[in-house]
């Protein structure tokens, strides 16, 4: 009888989780799919006549237009969803190349002061670099890479980099040196005894690595809308961010739904390989 | 050893560049009267910003708020966490699924959730719900001040938010303890309280403290960003926002710098010891 009951408790436990996870997204959602009319008289958590209108405008704003007697700004959706796959994909290709280069070295070679190093580099992350922009402004206007994607990938990378760091050089860390060195005694090189050997198996540390800094970049708006400001070269971030406050924003939660069924689906696939590359970073060599 | 300082340089210069020298010059700028509103150019002017600062008594207020809020959200991310990461460690055949929903509020595109808690808690337009979220507001308001209910709204989006990521960190960290340790803790002690206060805790310490050091940085950003994406309608009563203020509203950069770096003794202090946990000198770390 009582195996039983805990295992309806159980259920019911994980039921209470599952709702209280999705609620907010199912919430807003229902909101974006209603009609004005349903929106003031409907009830707030179901709709009866749904209507794709906010997400068909989002494919319809390439130019500016008005909307009753409102004059709408452009929104070049699919312009925006390719620049944030771009930024997206040269920030993980920047963070995870930078965060290999430096776990190999505090994790394998471990040079003098590799602890401190290690411990300086992670301490960065706690930087609030939300109140940091005005200088970080300046260092992207001295690079050039004023209003340039580039500088979204900088800062991302620098703000996922401490974390994927730490990750990466845990786990090289407690992996047993045997591993590497029977393939440096077969007259491997250092390099393709990394290739061959420690990449492979550092394979779900890098799933790990990767998600946090997808996360971190799907995070972002308020950098995103500070640094990109040509309608044209803006992320879906960016783009949505600065969209009006109170009329526009069921168009802006369109927009992130539909951006977030590439995250979901990305999610979906990697999330065993996530929990499973920090146990793995965690635990001795595993 | 070259090599190793060579392989560390990308990482180094890139942390050097977007973060330690925006802090540098934020340091700089909090001793100068810089200011777009100070034709003659920016001067020297010592303390000045932070004496100011510290005579002025909305500051304590912000200090004091700003340290709740960090505790507060720290502790509940913390004790939710914990419960969905054991609730999940159970086998079950819906845990792939409920896992997936546990993820998805950190996974998630930052601009539904801040939408959507913000819009949940503060409708902005006449909605079908505008009435029992005002109601409420005033309820929260009257009781606590006003802009207290603004300012729970956020917290609660940065719990819920950030709450998730802690469950699936602390998942991996549950996961990295031998199985044959809590065989053993269940003989050893009577009930699952017990168990999770002697036993479980105790080994999940450099994880919950590793948690602890990444909540920090999420509840800064969740703040900035549910600022930004709100217009700036609410000054919460917390130094990042007023600094934002300062700065850009009034143009007062030296002194917004003062008030940005104002927390940065805050988080050494709490970086140290942090480090002491989940980076000792033995071996078993995180």
């Amino acid at each position: 009888m009582r195996p039983r009951r805990a295992r309806w408790r159980h259920r019911l436990l994980l039921a209470l989780v599952t709702l209280y996870s999705l609620f907010p997204i199912y919430f807003i959602t229902v909101q974006s799919l209603k009609t004005p009319q349903e929106d003031v008289f409907g009830n707030p958590l179901w709709i009866a006549a749904p209507t794709f209108e906010n997400y068909t405008e989002l494919f319809e704003g390439g130019e500016a237009r008005a909307r009753g007697f409102v004059v709408l700004p452009r929104v070049p959706f699919l312009l925006w969803v390719a620049n944030s796959a771009l930024v997206l994909a040269g920030t993980l290709a920047v963070t995870l190349a930078c965060a290999l280069l430096a776990a190999y070295a505090l994790g394998r070679l471990q040079p003098p002061g590799w602890r401190w190093w290690r411990r300086l580099l992670f301490a960065t992350y706690v930087v609030p670099h939300t109140i940091l922009f005005i200088p970080i402004y300046q260092v992207v206007l001295r690079l050039g890479l004023d209003d340039t994607p580039s500088a979204l990938v900088l800062i991302y990378s620098a703000m996922a980099l401490p974390f994927c760091v730490w990750v990466l050089s845990a786990y090289y860390r407690h992996l047993p040196r045997e591993i590497e060195e029977s393939a440096l005694v077969e007259g491997a090189s250092r390099l393709t005894a990394f290739l061959r050997i420690l990449l492979p198996l550092s394979r779900n540390v890098l799933v790990a690595a990767g998600l946090f800094t997808l996360g971190t970049v799907g995070q972002d708006f308020m950098l995103a809308s500070i640094f990109l400001l040509d309608r044209d070269k803006q992320t879906v971030a960016a783009g949505l961010g600065v969209m009006d406050v109170s009329l526009e924003e069921l168009v802006a939660v369109a927009g992130v739904n539909l951006a977030a069924i590439p995250v979901v689906i990305l999610c979906a696939a990697f999330a065993r390989g996530y929990v499973r590359g920090l146990t793995a970073a965690m635990v001795e060599g595993a | 050893m070259v090599t190793a300082y060579l392989l560390l340089a990308p990482a180094t210069i890139l942390l050097l560049g977007v973060l330690a020298y925006p802090v540098g010059w934020e340091a700089w700028i909090s001793l100068t009267d810089l200011s777009p509103l100070n034709v003659r150019g920016p001067r020297f002017v010592g303390l000045q910003n932070y004496r100011a600062m510290l005579a002025e008594p909305f500051f304590w207020r912000a200090v004091a708020v700003t340290a709740v809020y960090f505790a507060v959200t720290t502790a509940a991310k913390l004790a939710l966490g914990l419960a969905m990461a054991l609730l999940l460690l159970r086998p079950s055949r819906l845990r792939p699924l409920v896992f997936l929903a546990v993820f998805l509020p950190w996974a998630y595109p930052g601009g539904v959730s801040v939408v959507a808690w913000y819009w949940m808690l503060n409708p902005p337009l006449i909605t079908s719900y505008s009435v029992l979220a005002g109601s409420m507001k005033y309820a929260v308001d009257g009781l606590l001040g006003g802009g207290a209910w603004a300012f729970l709204s956020v917290a609660l989006f940065n719990v819920w938010r950030g709450g998730s990521f802690t469950a699936v960190f602390l998942l991996a960290g549950l996961n990295a303890i031998p199985t044959e340790l809590f065989e053993y803790a269940a003989l050893e002690t009577h009930t699952a309280w017990q168990q999770l206060r002697h036993v479980t805790l105790p080994l999940l310490r450099p994880f919950l403290a590793l948690a602890v050091f990444l909540s920090f940085t999420t509840a800064f950003a969740d703040l900035a960003n549910v600022w930004m994406l709100t217009g700036g309608r609410v000054i919460f009563p917390v130094i990042g926002t007023y600094a934002y203020w300062l700065g850009i509203r009034n143009g007062a950069i030296g002194e917004a710098a003062a008030w940005s770096l104002s927390l940065v003794p805050l988080l050494a202090a709490a970086l140290v010891g942090l480090f002491r946990w989940f980076d000792p000198r033995e071996e078993r770390t995180a």
